[in-house]
């Protein structure tokens, strides 16, 4: 194998350097220590990747420190035996490992079985990284930037053109009009030959307070005005007692839009009781910190937002969210039975709340709501026993609505 | 007859805007309640709490003149919660026997526990189903490339690096009851079972 060839060959050159060169040798000869070759730094990429990404960079700290030029600043039997046994290392007092762990949050790297060679391909990985990084940022950069900005500049600069030009036109088409019709108007003022009702209809002034008070317009204006407000007022009765559109101010400025939206979480992460009771219960703030003991800062408020979740841990104080969807007392309603039997999804009555900011009530929530999907869902009989007979009893399962099994009967619901 | 016309116009605007001060919810306004009589529970409600005495005086129908009819938060709990917790040593009712084994016993765990449920398709999926909803965030749905929270967060360890590889479902189990290094403890958001459904989801990545 000529991989494992070169690595044996890298090692005893290593073992060579480290021998003649002593430990007063500057480190910075041990770069050349480093195989170059591509098979070992793709080897010792995938190794990287599997085994060190979690918690490193090239570059930037991250858990543990950036691996940059590391090879320049341990010899390299250091850094093997740090990776297979970080803790023993530690214990053993050596002041640069022992600095280091107590920097780092005393996080333990866990140990690692590998060998020697793989941890020289590792090391050709992080050197071949090192040497070729600056560059590689700048660039991708700068294509970033010109990309962005050529594209917004298009955009604006022809809606802008359309817009100018749109505006030109219909002045220049006002000025035509009324130049006519004043060339028009002269023309015919010099003509004799026309009789009196034609010459009335030249000399004619518009009269506002004449067509004001006229019969026809004034039964107008009353028509529309009550037909609007008529219908003002029913649509306004039809508003009580529905909350729809309710948007609450929450303790703390969490948002779906970041949560939901940009990193995905699943809605039942935090709801944890969404598959199993009647509520999909707001989350305590030992499920926030899951990810807030690390996650410090906030994408739109930074740490004044996330901070309140600290105090509240503090002083053992429970965060008062306001609920925002609320269901009459007299009305029952279980998220298990919907989500987990009938796997509804929750954007079917709370819709796309990974957009919102601040959650507001998205459904009308009323009886008629209800009794709508309530006739037109067909019941999800797939993988449940219990649905079994039923089934077996219905001629034909692919009508068998939530109406057709009681989805309607009163005490369902109001009891 | 005009005047009448007028007068008429007016009252039915005027019903409006009466109509539509009080309706419409929107904002920090939950908008008009028809009967609020009906609408508010007299029992404690554990995920809604006013504390204001005075909210909904002006419906009052309780036997307390003293408290209004939304007044709903239970004086003898800390910060007048409604929302108790379950009473301390009590185990609910059909679930496992209370798991003892220390934060810290890694090895322990590793060593005496044995994944109850049996490898079978319909565990690996609902596994699966939970591996999702709760592990892919984070590590990714394969187990190995982190999910969006896992590349903020940092230090996610891939299931296939080899420092987990060869580690033992109980392992596992004690990692997602406790948490290890940056992940933190989520037996309060999986019960046992589910826990070692997504043992054994992840047993079935880790092979990949």
């Amino acid at each position: 194998m000529p991989l494992k060839i070169r690595l044996k060959c890298s090692a005893v050159l290593l073992v060579s350097v480290l021998f003649f060169s002593g430990s007063f040798h500057k480190l910075n000869a041990q770069a050349e220590a480093v195989p170059a070759d591509a098979d070992v730094i793709a080897a010792g990429e995938k190794l990287f990747r599997q085994n060190c990404a979690a918690c490193h960079r090239i570059q930037e700290k991250l858990i543990g420190p950036g691996l940059a030029n590391v090879y320049d600043r341990r010899d390299i039997a250091w850094i093997q035996a740090f990776v297979k046994n970080s803790q023993k290392v530690i214990q053993s007092g050596d002041p640069y490992a022992v600095d280091m762990f107590e920097e780092y949050n005393q996080i333990v790297m866990p140990p690692v079985d590998f060998s020697d060679e793989e941890i020289l391909s590792i090391l050709a990985y992080i050197k071949d990284q090192t040497d070729k990084l600056p560059q590689a940022a700048v660039t991708i950069e700068e294509a970033v930037d010109t990309g962005a900005a050529a594209e917004q500049g298009l955009f604006t600069g022809y809606m802008n053109y359309i817009l100018a030009g749109l505006i030109i036109t219909l002045i220049l088409m006002i000025v035509v009009l009324v130049m006519i019709s004043s060339v028009m108007q002269k023309f015919l003022r010099t003509r004799s030959d026309l009789d009196e009702a034609d010459r009335e209809i030249i000399a004619q002034r518009f009269n506002l307070l004449a067509l004001l008070q006229s019969r026809a317009f004034i039964g107008i204006v009353a028509f529309v005005f009550t037909a609007i407000a008529f219908k003002t007022v029913i649509d306004q009765l039809y508003e009580i007692g529905v909350q729809q559109g309710y948007a609450p101010e929450q303790p703390i400025a969490f948002s779906h839009k970041v949560h939901a939206g940009q990193y995905e979480i699943d809605c039942n992460y935090c709801h944890t009781g969404v598959m199993k009771s009647k509520n999909a219960n707001i989350p305590s703030p030992n499920i926030c910190m899951n990810c807030h003991s690390s996650i410090t800062e906030g994408v739109n408020t930074g740490t004044k937002e996330i901070s309140k979740i600290y105090a509240a841990i503090e002083e053992n104080r429970p965060i008062e969210w306001v609920r925002v969807h609320n269901l009459p007392d007299f009305a029952y309603f279980n998220h298990s039975q919907h989500v987990n039997v009938g796997k509804v999804e929750c954007a079917t009555c709370h819709g796309p709340v990974e957009e919102m900011e601040v959650v507001r009530q998205y459904s009308l929530l009323t009886m008629g709501w209800c009794v709508d999907c309530h006739r037109t869902t067909k019941v999800n009989t797939k993988d449940n026993a219990y649905y079994d007979k039923l089934v077996e009893f219905h001629n034909s399962p692919e009508l068998m609505t939530v109406e057709s099994i009681g989805g309607l009967e009163c005490a369902k619901c109001h009891y | 007859m005009l005047k009448n016309n007028f007068s008429f116009s007016g009252v039915i605007l005027l019903a409006g805007f009466i109509a539509g001060g009080c309706a419409g919810a929107g904002g920090n306004d939950q908008g008009t309640e028809y009967a609020p009589n009906m609408y508010h529970s007299v029992a404690y409600e554990p995920l809604i709490q006013i504390t204001d005495e005075s909210a909904g005086m002006w419906v009052n129908s309780s036997e307390n003149p003293d408290v209004g009819e939304y007044y709903s938060s239970n004086p003898n709990n800390p910060y007048g919660m409604n929302m108790r917790e379950p009473v301390t040593n009590t185990v609910r009712r059909g679930d496992f026997i209370p798991y003892r084994i220390p934060k810290d016993s890694f090895a322990l765990a590793e060593r005496i526990l044995r994944n109850p449920l049996d490898s079978t398709a319909s565990v690996v999926n609902s596994g699966k189903e939970l591996f999702l909803k709760f592990c892919s965030q984070c590590h990714g749905t394969d187990g190995q490339t982190p999910g969006k929270v896992g590349e903020r967060f940092a230090g996610v360890v891939s299931y296939t690096s080899a420092a987990v590889i060869n580690k033992g479902e109980g392992h596992l189990f004690h990692v997602i009851t406790y948490g290890k290094g940056r992940m933190g403890p989520h037996a309060s958001q999986l019960s046992v079972k589910e826990r070692w459904e997504i043992v054994r989801y992840v047993q079935v990545l880790q092979q990949q």
